[in-house]
């Protein structure tokens, strides 16, 4: 220790001698260790007023690293304490883009062979020369063991023009390496539990690495990966968060992005999000969506679908009313079972759907026009059990369980079922979207949202079987039953009508027909059947071949897949046609156009950070700006060919046209502002 | 039966994660036993009811180097022994690397170094520093009576450039801070600071 110390002491004393003796050697290395110091300038003569380039230049031997100014998980970078005359000034240390150093299971941030920290020196008019700049360095330098190196470098300066010396290319060198502002727009998005640094770049594809390091401790986690994503014309750089967090306001840090052999670093300065207050919101969210589900589970009951098949079973209570109280309530509950088992059986696909990574909402069922057409068949087929006098063998007991004086408590459960089966078209477009949120929610939260809805949804009948003394309000068993069960199989072919416009949507008009075709030869069975209902032996197995004949025909008849037609594209007014923004450009009217995909993050983003806010909402409805969605989620051929027109592979684009100008490409990241500051452009 | 199993699994499983993730300050700490320089083994749970201080030390780690030949580590054991709280030096040094010690060789460290550890512990599989995220040498732990977690972070604001010059006994020393704190049943203000130092040298 001692020997070092004298050592360097002799160091300083040579250091001094040399650059008072001798103008031609600069500067001399100070070798502490395991790495050495030297100063540097970029001339040697400056004049009063002057601005000068001086830099501290390390160099390490090999294996070993000293830190940059955040040194990771552990470490310390330099510090410079300056020594200067009157009148003359330092600048902070002005740190080059650092490497990532892993010490497994730690990262530190640093320098490995060389580096220089620069220092920018300036002076005002009143100084005297030859000046002398001293610098006291104390640093680390480490490999797996640490060690603290200290020295003392100085350097004279005399008065004269700048003479820019082979120093100073060097140091212009190292001040091109420093992180410059990011050109580009970028954000910070905080998905799940991790950040999401976006940003927009020139190619995207020529990223060959990646990483943001961060200034303060306690934001992000300095060993994990970053996953990059790349897209058309942005890339979204995932920044895994610190297991222990400091309280910050903003995320700064320097993003390195190397381009093969082009490397640079950026200056990166922007909020975190505060999630506590999300939470809280959704939160609450979430009990008034149990509410509004058992209200709309309520009105369900009177929906053309449903209302008939509640209604012809409380007709049969009617009959039952002699029977006794505690067998009605077995019924209602047991009923109200097969109620909330299907919606949860419903609710259950669905997630299972989605945790394969479809994107799906409720709904989806009716996406596939093979249960379209299942639900026309049935609708069709419960009107005309309604409207004859046919009751269907044990088969088929849940269709028995409607019309016949059942007291089999199975029937009950069945009707539970058939019941939500033949709600879900009317769930669909009346309740979509709440019951999409519904589904949205982590499990727990989901499930009670549909319990509240299976719930509302059999209140009525649940009550009824608890009060048989409210149905005496009824008028006694009669006639008027049977007019009304007939009458019940128009809501019932009326909702098999509104089926087949929905399927009219997803396939071809000659499709549509043999799904008719198949609703005709299922009626045909069942007049087959009802004709038959007196006939045995082998009759009756001819009848009933006969009928299953007819129900293969008719299934066989169901389409499987889209079909290619245009039509819904006019069941949404803002869906895109090439047709449609023609005509609109005709008209000189300004259009906003998305092209988007449920599949694509980015879209997403936008649309939540930017297209939904109310002010552009409102400021695109002022400007008579009509918003068109091109859903690229299915494939679709006039859609790529309109992306490829913009030299586009996928998504997301934003198009504007002006009054019927050319239309204007937005940037692929929006955000209010900057969308806000392209719509303001747009006359009215 | 086979069902509500799984539920149960499942609802585990999502505890588990964050257990496993570094211990946030105000949660309970997990348990943890090891041998200690006497080759007496000590489990965290036989100082329930006092304040504990975790150390994780390296001695020939400067940063830690200079917090004892300065004295303010010793100073600071005596401080938090007269508040009543165990201290207890963590070593997660690797056979091999610097700072891993025998036996004999701690109790000399302590003996020499005037220190007052209650107990010097061994980690050279580095499983407990991981489970605590101890990323540097010193990395101080504070614990409660009741096994909360009151402070993690570095002993004192001394951390930063030009360390090695400072002058240690004018720093703000955040572990007795906290200690005050707790014993005046007051909220610990400063509860999670950045550790400074060497990087704690754990089995690649």
């Amino acid at each position: 220790m001692k020997f070092r110390t004298i050592i360097k002491k002799l160091n300083i004393l040579i250091a001094i001698c040399v650059s008072y003796f001798s103008t031609v050697h600069s500067y001399e290395y100070q070798d502490a260790g395991e790495s050495s110091v030297s100063i540097i300038a970029e001339s040697k003569t400056f004049e009063a007023g002057d601005d000068l380039l001086v830099g501290l230049s390390f160099k390490l031997n090999p294996g070993w690293h000293t830190y940059w100014e955040n040194p990771g998980d552990a470490g310390e970078g330099a510090s410079i304490i300056w020594t200067l005359p009157d009148g003359i000034k330092a600048s902070k240390i002005l740190w080059p883009g650092p490497e990532r150093i892993p010490v497994e299971p730690l990262m530190t941030f640093g320098y490995e062979d060389e580096v220089v920290l620069l220092t920018q020196i300036s002076s005002n008019k009143n100084i005297d020369f030859p000046l002398k700049l001293s610098a006291k360095i104390s640093w680390f330098t480490c490999k797996d063991i640490c060690i603290p190196q200290e020295a003392e470098v100085d350097i004279e300066i005399n008065k004269g023009e700048k003479n820019l010396n082979k120093n100073a290319v060097s140091l212009k060198r190292v001040l091109n390496t420093l992180s410059k502002p990011f050109p580009y727009e970028y954000r910070l998005e905080k998905l799940d539990k991790n950040y999401f640094l976006q940003f927009q770049f020139e190619e995207p594809e020529n990223i060959t690495n990646s990483f943001f390091f961060p200034k303060d401790y306690g934001v992000l986690n300095y060993s994990k990966i970053q996953n990059l994503e790349k897209n058309n014309l942005s890339v979204s750089l995932e920044l895994p968060v610190a297991e222990v967090q400091s309280d910050h306001k903003r995320l700064k840090g320097v993003l390195y992005i190397e381009e093969g052999d082009n490397v640079n670093y950026y200056e990166i300065n922007t909020p975190l999000i505060n999630e506590p207050q999300k939470e809280l919101n959704q939160s609450i969210g979430i009990l008034t969506a149990i509410i509004f589900a058992f209200i709309g589970g309520l009105i369900l009951n009177v929906m053309p679908c449903v209302f008939p098949i509640l209604s012809i079973k409380i007709l049969s209570f009617i009959k039952q009313s002699g029977g006794s109280r505690q067998k009605l309530a077995q019924h209602g509950l047991i009923f109200s079972t097969g109620v909330l088992f299907t919606f949860f059986l419903i609710a259950g696909l669905l997630l299972a759907i989605k945790s394969t990574g479809e994107s799906i909402g409720w709904g989806y069922q009716l996406q596939s026009p093979v249960v379209v057409s299942i639900l026309i068949y049935l609708f069709t087929a419960i009107g005309i059990v309604f409207m004859t006098n046919l009751t269907i063998g044990s088969q088929l007991a849940q269709l028995g369980g409607i019309t016949k004086n059942s007291s089999d408590l199975s029937s009950s459960f069945f009707t539970g079922m058939l019941a939500v089966i033949v709600a879900s078209p009317c769930t669909a477009p009346f309740m979509g979207s709440a019951l999409g949120l519904a589904l949205l929610q982590p499990g727990f939260s989901s499930i009670s949202i549909f319990a509240g809805l299976g719930l509302g949804f059999s209140a009525p009948y649940l009550i009824l079987s608890f009060n048989p003394s409210l149905l005496q309000a009824l008028p006694k068993p009669g006639e008027w039953m049977e007019t009304l069960k007939q009458f019940m199989a128009f809501p019932m072919w009326a909702s098999a009508i509104w089926l087949l416009w929905v399927l009219s949507g997803q396939v071809e008009i000659l499709s549509v027909i043999l799904v008719l075709l198949g609703a005709l030869l299922i009626s045909l069975g069942l007049w087959l059947l009802e004709r038959n209902q007196l006939t045995s032996g082998y009759k009756k197995r001819i009848v009933q071949a006969c009928v299953l004949a007819l129900l293969g025909l008719s299934l066989w008849f169901i389409p499987t897949e889209y079909q290619n037609n245009n039509k819904d594209s006019y069941m949404n007014q803002n869906y895109y046609s090439p047709e449609k923004v023609a005509a609109l450009r005709e008209e000189n009217k300004s259009i906003f156009l998305n092209f988007t995909a449920d599949w694509c993050i980015t879209c997403k983003v936008n649309e939540a950070v930017a297209l939904s806010r109310q002010n552009i909402q409102d400021t695109l409805k002022e400007k008579d700006i009509t918003y068109l969605k091109a859903d690229w989620t299915k494939k679709d051929s006039v859609i790529a060919s309109k992306l490829a027109e913009y030299g586009r592979t996928g998504v997301p684009l934003y198009l504007l046209f002006s009054k019927g100008q050319e239309p204007i490409i937005l940037p692929e990241i929006l955000t209010e502002d900057l969308l806000m500051n392209y719509l303001k452009e747009v006359p009215k | 039966m086979k069902f509500i199993q799984l539920i149960f699994i499942f609802l585990l499983s999502i505890f588990m994660n964050t257990t496993f993730a570094a211990v946030k300050t105000g949660n309970n700490v997990p348990e943890f036993t090891l041998l200690d320089s006497n080759g007496i083994k000590i489990s965290l749970l036989e100082f329930k009811g006092k304040t504990i201080i975790l150390e994780w030390t390296n001695h020939g780690c400067p940063f830690v180097a200079k917090h004892y030949s300065s004295g303010n580590m010793q100073n600071t054991q005596k401080n938090a022994k007269e508040f009543g709280a165990v201290w207890i030096s963590i070593i997660s040094s690797a056979p091999g690397t610097q700072g891993y010690v025998t036996n004999e060789e701690a109790n000399n460290l302590t003996k020499s170094r005037n220190a007052q550890p209650d107990h010097v512990l061994f980690d050279k599989e580095g499983a407990i520093g991981r489970l605590y995220d101890a990323k540097t040498t010193p990395h101080m732990y504070i614990i409660d009576a009741e096994g909360v977690l009151k402070y993690q972070g570095a002993i004192d604001d001394a951390g930063g450039k030009g360390f090695m010059s400072k002058d240690l006994s004018k720093a703000n020393n955040y572990v007795l801070n906290a200690l005050n704190e707790i014993i005046n049943s007051k909220e610990v203000k400063d509860h999670t600071t950045k550790p400074y130092g060497c990087s704690v040298k754990y089995k690649s």
